[in-house]
């Protein structure tokens, strides 16, 4: 990119474990809860925005263009357009880059975006099955038809399609998200014991975190029961005291012979939404603005379905040949952990000469990560990964980590169901 | 003079009578107009051109508004009325006997003798239009519809809901006009025209007017056989809400009770009869006399000028306790976006326990869908600072009553918000004079007290203080009525007008309790002057804190007239009682029941029993004689707004008419009399003010008679 993009400020709801405390907020509340208060707190007038671009991966029945409704929802005039983007877990950076892309570009000045997602409202469909039954039950006309489909029916045909399980596996290779994970444990030899202890790190560092109040600081709480008068104010997935034990007790999910990946060393199914506000560098010293920092490029990368893991390797080493930057200067990482296993696969193809050649076609290595700069807050293990809202969320903490630590450039990448990766280029000052 | 019908007829025999009053934004039914009618039905009614008639209108959002009630309100002697009314029923039975069929085309208020004139034809078509409003409301001016309609809608929609209507004064849209079979169709505006032509073609058609008609009304089995059951309930309803004290309801009841078997004719012969009899009662006056202070208060806007007010789009409440929370459901209901500020999220928690319930009361009563709730409740964000102040158009401060506290947020609130924002102060005590005193553009600060509980009592006391401009004061007065509440300007002084003018009264009970009056009694006196409830039952329910701070505040103000009573002292600062909230004031409340609190009884041994003229007395004129003050001081503007805000904010009961109706009902001179007899025997708190002494000795009136 030739310019940098401000990014003024960004905030978060708490992120809530599906079925939870934000079970009966459906999506574009959510969106809608946390546009409106970064808008007001931002402190820009809502018509001096130009669009709101939302990420959304299971995007609602009810809501088609959820970015729309929660716009209106959030206050925005009638005149404001909106759109939602889906590059399923990348979705909440995608509305950041498309929004980037778009100032690059001079199509608009000012951009809400963001990334929103209701785990807990995914609905169960019914199969193929039910609903091939339904149509000829719409279709016979007499009686006697009617009678010839009903005796066709099964109690069967009526086990529901779970719509999140069907969200999170694969439809090329066929495999649910934790099977590619288990893939990953595969090629690189990397054991139960392992991933329960970057697990059990992953919570640890959380738990700090949340102590001293550092997710306070990108949090606005959110009324999730008026009629009982609750309100909540921080992140509820984080296991206070986990203990090896405790997650040893856990068995694998997705290969339950062989398997290592558990509910324990996955991340978490949540709600959560989050927003940013972005403009150009030059927009923001005009309006006076000191921006919580800056996106200076970005990549994205396609691979192989099955290992879709490996997604921040292919996506950073992009990054890093478009920038000439390169892992030396990178003083802070977020890689999203949608599984302990995948995180620590990306460390060891990042530091190996071998997986270099053998995935990138590169001939050295991209470095090895300094564990101490690496999800220093814990990550998707310990606070849930809400598909659509974690992209936005992972560059909203690690600019406000950058400045928390007084340093300048981070790194923010996540792996994606499919088969991608993103990764983006963050500096403050 | 101008006319107000005219006659047209198409080469179609289609004939219209245009109603459009001349110099009028609305058509009235008035005798001049009711005599231009019957020379234009006389006429038709020999015209054989004529296939089909309509009664328009040419008033944007008004088809007939009603009677002219100027004439009703002159109304003095029984036999002039039944005349009056009489020959109203003729002109509009008139209608009914033309020869050929009639319409009513109602697009806006279609009310009272309008919707008489609109029943007296053979069909009626109303639009979804959100200014077409039907209904017989006469009950709210104490007399009943006297054209016929009660007879007339109860042959069109049966027993019941004719009753139903009536009893209540009820006003209701096209489309629940057409589900009551009052209105033979309901059309969208914009379709009326082609709508109007193809219900002509309809109605001049054998087959299809037999459709149209075969909607209507049938006699319904329990209605035809057992009216008295239906009866039987009406009335129970009627004394639970008027407990006896309103006229008008009793005798519809009458009414329908007396024309179960009768001829139509013999009908609203009776109807025009009890017309009559209520026409001249003092309670049609005085509620008459409310309703033109409604319509005066509607068109004020807080200043003598017009002035264009500050656009509100953005709201901010800080302070989210009882007061706080109503402030932002309302403001939220209105579609508002409001910021809910307070110093932590449990309190925002609460305050959003009450905005929910407030909701779900609507909800319940299917105002509002859920998903306009969901959408109105999301437009309040809240915070426990300052931050996402900046654009706010209005901050209205709903904080504890300490004046060093409300200085303090003020200055907080300035330096975040534009200087043209307005900010204005819940206060219910506070000078809003003083208060502005360190801020650095008092100009935008105005007081906007809202009465207890926020989304019930419909009463704003809007306080300007020296400094405060016509800007925002008319803002604010527009925004409450834009929140369906009704703005009543008054002074900055202690109290203001409602709490100085009802403290007093608190204090008095209280006082004879300590005499050895029984509280029940005391209570029981009132409620049957027609007050809401008794003045012991009031302070439990304001609760004993807040009428103790109020009541010293006051004292402090006012000096000896309005010490607090000892008691009041003792059951607040010793017995540490808070009324209701706690379950424990001069009652014990356990859910909806309450018993004396026999803690507080024994702390009177004595007893002793004034007859019961003495206790009303001495409530009402020791309020009369701090309201007269008020009128005096300027506290207000007239004696009419002065009764409106007493009954709005206190429950002083409508028939009569307000407090200083009812003293001037009673003669002025009886009042100073008593008043002096009062303050020989209970203290000086009772010598009538310059302003009532003056008015005895001149012999002038609150009022024209």
């Amino acid at each position: 990119m030739k310019e940098r993009i401000a990014i003024i400020d960004g905030l978060r709801t708490p992120i809530a474990k599906a079925g939870g405390k934000l079970k009966k907020i459906q999506a574009e509340s959510l969106g809608a809860h946390i546009v409106q208060e970064l808008v007001l707190r931002v402190g820009i007038p809502y018509s001096e925005y130009d669009e709101v671009i939302m990420g959304n991966v299971a995007q609602p029945g009810h809501s088609a263009n959820v970015a729309r409704v929660i716009a209106l929802k959030a206050g925005f005039a009638d005149s404001t357009m909106a759109y939602t983007v889906n590059r399923n877990c990348a979705s909440g950076m995608e509305s950041i880059t498309s929004g980037a892309e778009k100032i690059a570009a001079g199509t608009g000045d000012i951009y809400l975006c963001g990334g929103v997602e209701s785990m807990s409202n995914i609905p169960l469909l019914f199969g193929d099955d039910m609903r091939i039954f339904f149509e000829q039950l719409f279709v016979s006309k007499t009686i006697g038809q009617k009678l010839a489909v009903f005796s066709h029916f099964r109690p069967r045909h009526l086990k529901p399609v779970i719509g999140l399980m069907q969200g999170l596996t694969d439809p090329i290779s066929g495999m649910l998200m934790g099977s590619t994970a288990e893939i990953l444990a595969q090629d690189f030899g990397i054991s139960r014991e392992e991933q329960d202890v970057f697990a059990l790190a992953s919570h640890q560092k959380a738990e700090i975190a949340r102590e001293k109040g550092i997710f306070s600081q990108e949090i606005a709480p959110i009324v999730y029961d008026a009629s009982r008068g609750k309100i909540m104010e921080h992140d509820d997935g984080i296991r206070y005291g986990q203990t090896m034990k405790a997650l040893g007790k856990l068995r694998p999910f997705f290969d339950k012979k062989n398997g290592t990946v558990t509910a324990g060393n996955s991340s978490q199914i949540s709600d959560a939404a989050a927003a940013v506000v972005l403009m150009s560098e030059n927009k923001a010293k005009e309006m006076g603005l000191e921006p919580l920092g800056f996106l200076r490029d970005f990549s994205y990368a396609g691979l192989d379905p099955k290992r879709m893991g490996l997604g921040p390797l292919y996506a950073t080493s992009k990054l890093f040949n478009q920038t000439k930057i390169n892992l030396k200067d990178i003083e802070l990482i977020e890689l999203n952990e949608a599984f302990a296993v995948q995180v620590m696969a990306n460390q060891r193809a990042f530091a190996s000469k071998f997986y270099a050649k053998k995935y990138l076609d590169r001939s050295s290595a991209l470095g090895e990560i300094d564990e101490s700069i690496l999800n220093v807050n814990g990550g998707g293990v310990a606070l849930g990964h809400p598909v659509g809202m974690t992209g936005t969320r992972l560059v909203i903490h690690t600019l406000k980590e950058l400045r928390r630590q007084n340093k300048q450039t981070g790194l923010a990448t996540l792996c994606i169901g499919g088969g991608q990766g993103a990764s983006l280029l963050l500096e403050v000052v | 003079m101008k006319n107000t019908i005219n006659l047209s007829i198409d080469e179609n025999g289609v004939a219209e009578l245009l109603f459009d009053m001349p110099d009028s934004p609305v058509n009235l039914l008035s005798s001049n107009v009711l005599n231009e009618l019957e020379q234009h039905l006389i006429g038709m009614s020999e015209n054989k051109t004529i296939k089909i008639a309509l009664f328009t209108s040419a008033k944007d959002g008004i088809f007939i508004a009603g009677a002219d009630i100027s004439e009703i309100a002159d109304l003095d002697d029984e036999k002039t009325s039944y005349d009056k009314v009489k020959r109203g029923q003729s002109i509009l039975s008139r209608i009914s006997v033309l020869p050929f069929p009639t319409v009513a085309i109602i697009n806006g208020a279609c009310l009272g003798g309008g919707f008489e004139l609109a029943l007296s034809c053979d069909f009626r078509i109303a639009t979804e239009n959100s200014k077409t409003k039907i209904g017989l409301p006469e009950v709210n001016l104490g007399v009943l519809p006297g054209f016929g309609g009660t007879q007339r809608l109860k042959r069109l929609i049966g027993f019941s809901k004719s009753l139903e209507l009536i009893l209540g004064g009820k006003i209701i849209n096209g489309n629940k006009a057409q589900k009551l079979g009052m209105v033979d169709a309901c059309v969208p505006v914009g379709y009326l025209d082609f709508k109007q032509d193809s219900f002509i073609k309809s109605i001049l058609d054998d087959n299809e007017r037999s459709k149209i008609l075969s909607k209507r009304y049938k006699d319904n089995l329990l209605e035809k056989y057992l009216p008295n059951i239906i009866l039987y309930f009406a009335k129970k309803e009627v004394m639970k809400k008027t407990k006896g004290q309103y006229p008008a309801p009793l005798a519809i009841l009458d009414l329908f009770e007396q024309t179960k078997d009768v001829r139509l004719d013999e009908a609203i012969e009776m109807e025009a009869t009890s017309f009559a009899k209520l026409s001249i009662t003092q309670i049609s006056k005085n509620l008459i006399g409310l309703f033109y202070t409604s319509e005066a208060l509607k068109k004020e806007n807080g200043t003598d000028k017009k002035i264009k007010t500050h656009p509100i789009k953005l709201t901010a409440v800080v302070g989210g306790g009882i007061m706080g929370a109503g402030i932002v459901w309302l403001f939220s209901k209105i579609g508002l976006s409001v910021r809910l500020v307070d110093q932590n999220y449990g309190a925002i928690g609460n305050a959003f326990k009450f905005i929910n319930s407030a909701y779900q009361a609507i909800v319940k009563r299917r105002r509002l869908t859920k998903r306009e709730v969901e959408i109105k409740m999301g437009h309040i964000s809240y915070s426990c600072d300052y931050v996402g102040l900046k654009h706010a158009d209005l901050c209205v401060e709903a904080i504890i009553e300490n004046r060093e506290a409300k200085k303090k947020l003020y200055a907080n609130l300035e330096a975040i918000v534009d200087k043209k924002a307005i900010i204005a102060t819940n206060t219910s005590s506070i000078s809003v004079t003083s208060l502005a005193g360190d801020m650095k553009y008092p100009e935008r600060f105005v007081g906007m007290h809202f009465f207890n509980p926020v989304n019930r009592m419909p009463l704003v006391e809007i306080i300007a203080g020296e400094k405060t401009s016509p800007e925002a004061v008319a803002t604010v007065v527009e925004l409450a009525k834009r929140g369906g509440k009704i703005p009543i300007i008054v002074g900055d002084c202690a109290g203001f007008l409602v709490n100085r003018v009802l403290l007093p009264y608190i204090n008095e009970a209280i006082k004879m309790f300590e005499e050895g009056e029984d509280i029940e009694r005391i209570d029981k006196l009132i409620l049957d002057f027609g007050m809401p409830m008794g003045p012991f039952t009031l302070a439990d329910e304001v609760g004993l804190d807040v009428g103790y701070k109020v009541g010293c505040v006051l004292e402090e103000a006012y000096g000896k007239r309005m010490k607090v009573a000892n008691m009041f002292d003792i059951i607040y600062n010793q017995k540490k009682l808070l009324g209701k909230k706690a379950g424990k004031g001069f009652y014990i409340h356990s859910g909806k029941n309450k018993s004396i609190n026999k803690d507080v009884k024994d702390l009177v041994t004595m007893q002793h029993s004034y007859n019961s003229e003495e206790i009303v007395d001495r409530m009402m004129l020791v309020m009369l004689n701090e309201a007269s003050r008020c009128l005096e001081e300027g506290v207000i503007k007239n004696a009419d707004y002065l009764d409106m805000a007493l009954i709005l904010g206190t429950g002083f009961p409508p028939f009569r008419g307000g407090l200083m109706r009812y003293a001037q009902n009673r003669g002025i001179n009886n009042v100073v009399v008593t008043l002096h007899r009062l303050a020989d025997a209970y203290g000086s708190r009772f010598e009538p003010c310059e302003l009532l002494i003056r008015m005895a000795k001149n012999n002038e009136n609150f009022f024209e008679e």
